[in-house]
C-alpha cells in the first residue's frame, strides 16, 4: 500500500454560459493524473502556467471539489471520506501556500495563527499554547518573543516560515507545497528550501512539491513528474528528466533552463532554437488529435513517458 | 448580447410576477375593494354590500380575483377611484406628465451641474475649486430632501418672494398664452432646484474618482503626448468612459426619484403622483394607491432593465457573470 | 433626498490597511481630521443633554394640549415656544432627538446584523444559496420603499414603533447584504481562508474569526453612513405624517408644521430649531463616516 496515491484524478470547471447560465463546457484543469508517493520522499509537480498544478495539489486537500477518481492517503480514500474522518486526518496532510501575504490572516498576531489548529485538535491552556508557538517559531528560526506581532510587521521570507510552523504544529506526514518561494526573493530563496530540507529530515516528512521554476525543483526532488494541460507526460527519477528526457515538451522545458556559466550561453542558445524547431514539426507524434498528451508508459522500472 | 438581452429580460417575468402578488396582497389587506374601488363603504345596509360582493366576484377563489386583475391590468383597466368616481388611470394619466416634466428638469439641471464641476473638481485635485465642490457634496449628501426644499422654500418664497411656493402653474393663466409658459416655469424652478441640487452629490463624487483613475491611465498620457490639448482630452475620452454608466445609475435610482417625488411635490403642493399617492392615502382612495405603487414597481423594474442593458453595452464583463 | 442606493464610490481597501491595526489607523485618522473630531464632540454634547434631559422630562405633560398656549413664542414658561397644540417646543426638541436616534440606531443595528449574516453565508457559501440571496435582494432594492412603507403604516392596524422598525428594517438590510457580500466573496479567495481550512478550522468559525475581522473597518464606515440616512429617512416620515405615531413627539412632525404659510413665515421656533437639530446630526454623522471612509482608502488618506 502506497503513502499516498492519486488515481485518475479529474478537476473539471464548469463554464456557464448561454440561456439560464446553464453550464456549457468544462475547464479540464486536471485531466486524469496518477501518482503515487512514498513516505519520506519529495515529489516534484512542474509545468508551465495554469496547467494544473495548483488544483491537483488544491484537490487532494479537499480544497477544491473532485469531479472523479481517488486519493487514497495510507488507503484511505478522501475523495469518499466522512466528514468527521476528514476533520482527523486533516492532521496528517497540511499545505504551504504560495503567496505569504495573503496566506496569514492580516488580523492575527503570530501566536494566535500558530495556535489555530491546536485550538482545533487539542485542547491545550492558554499558556501551553503558547510555550507551543513559542517553541515552533524557534525551530523555523525567528525569535520566539515575536509571537505577540502581527504578520505585517515581518518579511516576505519570515512570513513563508511561520506558515511553515503553522503546518508543523500538527505532525503532518505530507505537505503539499505549492510554489513556496517563488513570491520570494531569490536571496530568501535557499534559505526556505534549506530549510524545507532539514525539516524533512526531522519530522520524516513527505513533500508533493510543486512549481514551475526547473531549477529548484532540481535541487529539491527525488522524483519529478511533467504536467502538461492537466495530464502527465513524463515522469522519473530527477536524474532520468534532467539527463535522458523523452518527451518532447520536457525536452523544450529542461532546455528552457537559463544557463549562467557565459562560455555556454551561444551553445544553449543553439541548442534551444534546434528543440523548438523539433517541438514543431513533431508534435503531431506526442499529442493526440484534441492536443492532449497520452498514457504514461514505462521505458525503464523508473521512467515513465507519454507516447502513443 | 442577444442572448444577455433575453436572459434579462426572462428574469424580469419572475420579478414582474412576484410584484404584482405583492401588490395584490396588500391592496387586499386594505379595507374595501382597493382593486376596484365599486365597492360600496361600510355604512350601507349589509345585504346590499354581500350582493355587490357578489356583483363584483369578491367571493371568489383568491385565484381567480388575482387572475382577473391581473386580466385587467394589462388592458389598462385600474379600477375606479372611490373619492373621484372617475377611471384611476384617468386621474393618473393628468398628474404623470407634472412628475414626468419635474422628473426630467431635475435630472437636466443635475446633471447640468454635477457634469462640469465633477470634472473640474477630478481634474484639479486640492484646488480650492475641488475643496469647494468636495465640501458642498459632503453638505448636500447629508441633508434630507424635505428639510431641504422647506428651507428653500421659506428663502425663495417666502423672504425674497422670487417664486410661487405651491402648484404647477398660475390657476388664471390662459393654456398657450406665454403667460401660461411663464407660469408653468416659475412654478418648475424650486422643487427642480431643491431635488437637483441634492441629487448632484453621488454624480460629482462619482466623476470626481472617474476622472482621477482616469487621469493615470495610459491613453490620457498619448493623447496629451501626441499634443491634444488638455481640456480636449478630458471631454472626449473621460466623459465618453463615464457617461452611460451615469446614465446607467438613473435607471437604478428611479425608486429614489420616486420617494423623493413624494416629499418635493408634498411640500410644494405640486399636482403630480407623488402627490396623488398622498393625497389618495389621506382619503382612503385605496383603487389609486394600489394603482400607483404598482405603477412605481414597474417603472423601476424597467429602469434596472435598461440600466443593466446600457452597462453591459459598456462593460461586456458584466455579462458573463 | 433620500438615499436608497449605496454611496458610489466605495474604494475597495487595498492590502496595506488590513493590517491589524485597522482600526486603530481609524481612530487615528479620526483624531487628524478636525473636522471629524469636532463632529465628534458636538455629537456627544449633543446627545448626552438630549438622553439625560429626557430622563427628567415629563413626557405626559408635554404632549398634552394646551389651547390656551397655542404657537406662543418662546418664553420663560416654554423655552422655544409652543406649537399649534400648545405643546412646549423643547420638550418635543428634546424627546424626539432622542426618539429619531434611538430608532436609527436601532434600525442600523438589525439591518446590520441581518445584512452581516445574510451577506457573510451569501458570499463565503456561494453556490444556490448566494444565488437565491441575490434575487431576492435585487428584487428588494427595487421595490418602491417609501409608498410601501407609507401603506404599510396605513393600513396596520396597530401601527407602532416596533413595527414601524420592523417594516423600515425588511426592506434596509438588501444594500449592507450586498455589500458585504461582494467583499466577503473577495476575501474567501484568498490563500488565508484555504489555510484555515486545511488547519481544520470549521466553516463557521472561518467566517466568524477570520473574515468577519478583515471586513470590520468597511462595516464600520457603512454603519455610520447609514445611520445618517436612517435617521433622515425616519424624520422624513415622521414629517409626512407616516412615522411614529401622532402621540409620539418627533422632529419631522414639527417640521411638517412649516407647510403652513403662516407657520414657515411668522412662527420660525416651530419649525427652525427641529430642522437645525436634524442637519446638525445628519452631517456630524455623516462627517465622521467620511472620515472614517478617506481613513480606509489609502489614496486619501492625510498620512
Ligand atoms: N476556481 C476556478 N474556476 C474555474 N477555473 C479555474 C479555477 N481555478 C483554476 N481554474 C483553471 O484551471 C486551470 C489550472 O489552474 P491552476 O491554478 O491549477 O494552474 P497552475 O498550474 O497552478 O498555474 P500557476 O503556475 O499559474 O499557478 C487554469 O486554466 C485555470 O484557469
Ligand atoms: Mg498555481
Amino acid at each position: 500500500m502506497a503513502f499516498l496515491e492519486v488515481k485518475d484524478l479529474k478537476v473539471y470547471y464548469p463554464i456557464r454560459g448561454g440561456f439560464f447560465k446553464r453550464v456549457i463546457d468544462y475547464v479540464k484543469a486536471v485531466d486524469g493524473i496518477n501518482i503515487r508517493l512514498e513516505q519520506g520522499e519529495t515529489y516534484g509537480l512542474v509545468g508551465e502556467s495554469g496547467c494544473g498544478k495548483s488544483t491537483t495539489g488544491r484537490a487532494l486537500l479537499k480544497l477544491t471539489k473532485t469531479t472523479s477518481g481517488q486519493v487514497l492517503f495510507n488507503g484511505t480514500d478522501l475523495t469518499s471520506v466522512s466528514a468527521h474522518k476528514m476533520h482527523e486526518l486533516r492532521k496528517d496532510i497540511q499545505m504551504i501556500f504560495q503567496d505569504p501575504y495573503s496566506s496569514l490572516n492580516p488580523k492575527k498576531r503570530i501566536v494566535d495563527i500558530i495556535a489555530e489548529p491546536l485550538r482545533n485538535y487539542e485542547h491545550l491552556s492558554r499558556k501551553e499554547e503558547n510555550k507551543v508557538a513559542r517553541e515552533y517559531m524557534e525551530r523555523v528560526g525567528l525569535s520566539s518573543d515575536s509571537i505577540y506581532k502581527y504578520p505585517h510587521e515581518f518579511s516576505g521570507g519570515q512570513r513563508q516560515r511561520i506558515g511553515i510552523a503553522r503546518a508543523l504544529t500538527l505532525n503532518p506526514k505530507l505537505i503539499v507545497a505549492d510554489e513556496p518561494v517563488s513570491a520570494l526573493d531569490v536571496s530568501v530563496q535557499a534559505q526556505v528550501l534549506n530549510f524545507m530540507q532539514d525539516i524533512q529530515k526531522e519530522f520524516n516528512l513527505t513533500y508533493l512539491f510543486i512549481s514551475h521554476d526547473l531549477g529548484v525543483i532540481r535541487h529539491m526532488c527525488d522524483r519529478i513528474g511533467i504536467m502538461y494541460q492537466g495530464r502527465l507526460v513524463e515522469e522519473g527519477l530527477s536524474r532520468d528528466i534532467y539527463e535522458n528526457p523523452q518527451h518532447i515538451y520536457t525536452k523544450r522545458l529542461i532546455s528552457a533552463i537559463p544557463n549562467i556559466d557565459p562560455a555556454h550561453r551561444e551553445k544553449q542558445s543553439a541548442i534551444r532554437h534546434q528543440i523548438n524547431d523539433e517541438y514543431n514539426k513533431s508534435y503531431k507524434n506526442y499529442f493526440d488529435n484534441d492536443g492532449k498528451a497520452y498514457q504514461l508508459k514505462a521505458i525503464s522500472p523508473t521512467h515513465f513517458v507519454a507516447l502513443p | 448580447m442577444l442572448k444577455f438581452l433575453l436572459r434579462r429580460i426572462l428574469i424580469m417575468i419572475p420579478q414582474l410576477f412576484i410584484l404584482s402578488v405583492l401588490i395584490f396582497t396588500l391592496a387586499k389587506a386594505m379595507p374595501g375593494d382597493a382593486l376596484s374601488g365599486q365597492l360600496e363603504n361600510a355604512h350601507a345596509d349589509p345585504k346590499v354590500i354581500a350582493e355587490q360582493r357578489q356583483k363584483l366576484g369578491l367571493d371568489d377563489p383568491i385565484q381567480v380575483q388575482y387572475i382577473r386583475w391581473i386580466n385587467h391590468a394589462i388592458h389598462g383597466d385600474l379600477g375606479m377611484s372611490y373619492t373621484h368616481k372617475i377611471p384611476v388611470t384617468d386621474l393618473i394619466g393628468e398628474r404623470l406628465w407634472n412628475t414626468l416634466l419635474l422628473a426630467a428638469a431635475t435630472l437636466i439641471v443635475s446633471y447640468a451641474i454635477a457634469i462640469p464641476f465633477g470634472v473640474a473638481s477630478g481634474r484639479w485635485t486640492n484646488s480650492w475649486l475641488d475643496k469647494w465642490v468636495t465640501c458642498y457634496t459632503y453638505f448636500t449628501y447629508a441633508t434630507p430632501l424635505f428639510i431641504f426644499a422647506i428651507l428653500m422654500m421659506f428663502l425663495f418664497s417666502f423672504e425674497l418672494n422670487l417664486f410661487p411656493s405651491g402648484g404647477s402653474v398660475d390657476p388664471q393663466a390662459v393654456p398657450g398664452t406665454l403667460n401660461y409658459f411663464i407660469s408653468k416655469f416659475t412654478h418648475l424652478v424650486l422643487p427642480t432646484l431643491s431635488g437637483a441640487l441634492l441629487a448632484t452629490s453621488t454624480t460629482i463624487q462619482f466623476l470626481r474618482n472617474e476622472v482621477i483613475d482616469t487621469k493615470i491611465q495610459d491613453f490620457v498620457a498619448t493623447a496629451r503626448s501626441k499634443g491634444v490639448p488638455e481640456s480636449k482630452v478630458y471631454s472626449r475620452h473621460i466623459l465618453r468612459n463615464s457617461f452611460l454608466p451615469i446614465a446607467a445609475f438613473l435607471g437604478y435610482d428611479i425608486t429614489g426619484l420616486i420617494g423623493g417625488s413624494v416629499f418635493v411635490e408634498s411640500i410644494y403642493s405640486y399636482p403630480g403622483l407623488g402627490q396623488l399617492f398622498l393625497d389618495s392615502i389621506q382619503q382612503r382612495d385605496f383603487t389609486v394607491v394600489s394603482a400607483l405603487v404598482m405603477i412605481s414597481g414597474f417603472a423601476a423594474l424597467l429602469g434596472t432593465l435598461l440600466s443593466d442593458i446600457i452597462l453591459s453595452a459598456v462593460d461586456p464583463r458584466i455579462r458573463i457573470d | 433626498m433620500m438615499r436608497l442606493i449605496e454611496p458610489l464610490n466605495t474604494q475597495p481597501v487595498n492590502s496595506e490597511e488590513k493590517s491589524p491595526s485597522a482600526l486603530a489607523i481609524l481612530g487615528r485618522e479620526l483624531v487628524k481630521d478636525k473636522l471629524a473630531m469636532a463632529s465628534i464632540i458636538i455629537l456627544i454634547l449633543l446627545l448626552s443633554t438630549v438622553y439625560i434631559t429626557s430622563l427628567v422630562l415629563n413626557q405626559d405633560q408635554i404632549v398634552k394640549i394646551d389651547l390656551l398656549e397655542i404657537n406662543a413664542p418662546p418664553s420663560e414658561d416654554h423655552l422655544l415656544g409652543t406649537d399649534q397644540g400648545g405643546r412646549d417646543i423643547f420638550g418635543q426638541l428634546i424627546i424626539g432627538t432622542r426618539n429619531s436616534f434611538s430608532i436609527g440606531f436601532l434600525i442600523t443595528l438589525i439591518t446590520g446584523i441581518i445584512g452581516l449574516t445574510v451577506g457573510l453565508i451569501a458570499g463565503y457559501f456561494g453556490g444556490i444559496a448566494d444565488n437565491i440571496i441575490m434575487r431576492i435582494i435585487d428584487f428588494v432594492l427595487v421595490l418602491p420603499f417609501l409608498m410601501i412603507v407609507i401603506v404599510c403604516a396605513t393600513i396596520v392596524p396597530k401601527f407602532n414603533l416596533w413595527t414601524f422598525i420592523f417594516v423600515m428594517s425588511a426592506f434596509l438590510w438588501t444594500g449592507k447584504a450586498r455589500l458585504i457580500r461582494s467583499k466577503t466573496l473577495a476575501e474567501r479567495e484568498l490563500d488565508y481562508v484555504s489555510a484555515s481550512k486545511t488547519l481544520g478550522t470549521p466553516n463557521w468559525k472561518i467566517i466568524l474569526r477570520e473574515v468577519l475581522p478583515n471586513l470590520s473597518s468597511i462595516i464600520i464606515v457603512n454603519l455610520t453612513l447609514n445611520l445618517a440616512g436612517n435617521i433622515g429617512i425616519e424624520s422624513g416620515l415622521s414629517f409626512l405624517g407616516f412615522g411614529l405615531p401622532e402621540s409620539t413627539p418627533s422632529l419631522g412632525t414639527l417640521i411638517s408644521y412649516a407647510q403652513d404659510a403662516d407657520t414657515i413665515q411668522n412662527k420660525w421656533w416651530v419649525w427652525v430649531p427641529a430642522s437645525v437639530l436634524i442637519l446638525v446630526l445628519m452631517l456630524c454623522i455623516n462627517f465622521v463616516g467620511q472620515a472614517l471612509k478617506r481613513a480606509t482608502d489609502a489614496r486619501q488618506r492625510k498620512g
